[in-house]
């Protein structure tokens, strides 16, 4: 099951008023809040935070709502975290917060959820190889995706189990498939 | 006895100096006067300084300070359209015909001079200057359009540490204007300055001890700025001013802090700033100021 939790409307709700720029520490804290209020009265699989009604969003506020979503969710583990709807400047605002922690989250494109996911944050190069080749391939063992790289087996494996750990993939007994978003 | 503090004739980050050395020790025993007779010209740093030692004097129980206001009619509208004077009757006692504000199709002023109390404020100054920005940064200064939003983050993030880090309000005013004496182009400048607590003490308990003698407001502005520390031990912290330095490398602007009394700046080439003055007049708070030039043909 998909969540689809839509920004905009929480920062509306938040903030009292119709602004569209996510900005400020205590404002990305109280969307943050928000969030998890929502996911832990939910069993969905994936939370798909849906930022298309967003005009500006501030490194403050990037690093409350999606680097301490993220850290909060490692600790609880089991859930996908998926972005949508974002623009380029708000790609880097992520990517920079994400690295600065080294976290990774899967973003896709609005409106296209068929689209191949795009990676931001901190991911090493072969965790990225095995990312775009998954969303490319569907479903693979360690096996077909080292076939397809031109790598080694134990490279393949530990590729596609960085990516699982950090649920990037979702590992299905030994295969390891996109994330569920559509 | 008062003591009289003249503005520079031309009022901007370079003339400031001989305006906070004239306040003495602070906060100064004498009641002040502000002398703004003579003034030609202030840039928004100039204008917030002036608000800032009005509210540093008035947080420190002192008199309340007089205020001269400028000679020139042009001058004082200009003033009062950049919404000074508003906040300046508050913090001071004025003394000479202010002119009422008058707005008048398209201004260079991107952003009055606007109080930044609470979280609410950097909203409230996000909101007014998208509706300017693109106008000034995208039209006259050649900019991409995506640099609109970039200008926007650096702002909110710039506000927002005066919420954060100063333990009293501030101000925030962004003004686009003509460097002819450094630059000879079209420039927008973002001042902020708040009359709290400055980097120093926002820093000395997490970071001092590293420092060990060293220690001190040139210091501690090298960690905020160049290090990227917090005062906060969240690792999430300090990367608000790690973007704006990003982001004025890819434009060639600059960005200078002063707090306490020192000064550092990231010197673009099209500047001769020092990178980092020590031991000057001491001023409260936090002043930054943040330039962002219009981009040479061939860069656009």
């Amino acid at each position: 099951m998909i969540y689809t939790i839509r920004i905009g409307h929480l920062l509306r709700e938040t903030v009292a008023s119709p602004y569209r720029n996510l900005v400020t520490r205590p404002t990305g804290a109280a969307i943050r809040n928000r969030i998890q209020e929502a996911l832990a009265e939910s069993d969905c699989l994936t939370a798909l935070l849906d930022f298309s009604d967003i005009e500006l969003l501030d490194f403050s506020c990037a690093d409350e709502v999606v680097a301490k979503l993220l850290l909060a969710d490692e600790e609880r583990g089991g859930r996908f975290v998926v972005l949508r709807g974002l623009r380029e400047d708000q790609h880097e605002a992520i990517e920079h917060v994400l690295n600065h922690h080294g976290l990774a989250v899967a973003a896709v494109a609005p409106g296209d959820e068929h689209a191949a996911p795009r990676l931001l944050g901190w991911a090493t190069p072969d965790a990225r190889a095995a990312f775009g080749c998954v969303c490319a391939l569907g479903a693979v063992t360690a096996g077909e995706l080292a076939a397809a790289l031109g790598w080694v087996l134990a490279r393949g494996e530990e590729a596609l189990e960085a990516l699982a750990v950090r649920r990037l993939v979702m590992a299905d007994a030994d295969r390891y498939r996109p994330l569920p978003i559509a | 006895m008062t003591r009289v503090i003249e503005v520079p004739a031309t009022f901007d980050d370079r003339s400031f100096e001989q305006f906070a050395g004239g306040f003495g020790s602070w906060p100064p025993e004498e009641k002040i006067l502000i002398d703004a007779r003579g003034a030609q010209w202030a840039s928004p740093y100039g204008l917030l300084a002036m608000l800032t030692a009005g509210q540093a004097l008035a947080e420190a129980r002192r008199e309340r300070p007089l205020f001269t206001v400028p000679s020139s009619d042009d001058v004082k509208r200009y003033w009062a359209r950049a919404g000074f004077f508003k906040y300046a009757a508050e913090l001071f006692e004025l003394h000479g015909r202010v002119p009422r504000a008058t707005a008048s199709g398209p201004s260079d002023v991107l952003l009055d001079v606007t109080p930044v109390r609470a979280t609410e404020d950097v909203h409230e100054v996000v909101e007014k200057i998208s509706q300017g920005a693109s106008r000034i940064l995208h039209g006259e200064l050649g900019l991409e359009m995506k640099a609109t939003l970039r200008f926007s983050m650096a702002l909110s993030e710039a506000c927002q540490n005066i919420v954060e880090h100063a333990g009293t309000s501030g101000w925030v005013a962004v003004q686009a204007y003509t460097f002819r004496r450094r630059l000879g182009r079209r420039v927008v400048v973002i001042a902020v300055s708040d009359a709290g607590i400055g980097f120093r003490r926002s820093l000395e308990s997490a970071h001092a001890k590293r420092f060990g003698e060293r220690w001190g407001d040139g210091a501690a502005l090298e960690a905020a700025l160049i290090q990227g520390v917090s005062r906060f031990r969240d690792p999430g912290r300090g990367q608000g001013l790690a973007f704006i330095k990003r982001f004025l490398d890819q434009w060639k602007g600059k960005i200078s802090i002063r707090s306490g009394t020192a000064r550092l700046a990231i010197v673009p080439p099209w500047d001769e700033d020092v990178p980092l003055s020590e031991h000057l007049p001491f001023f409260p708070g936090a002043q930054v100021q943040i330039i962002i030039p219009a981009q040479d043909a061939d860069t656009r």
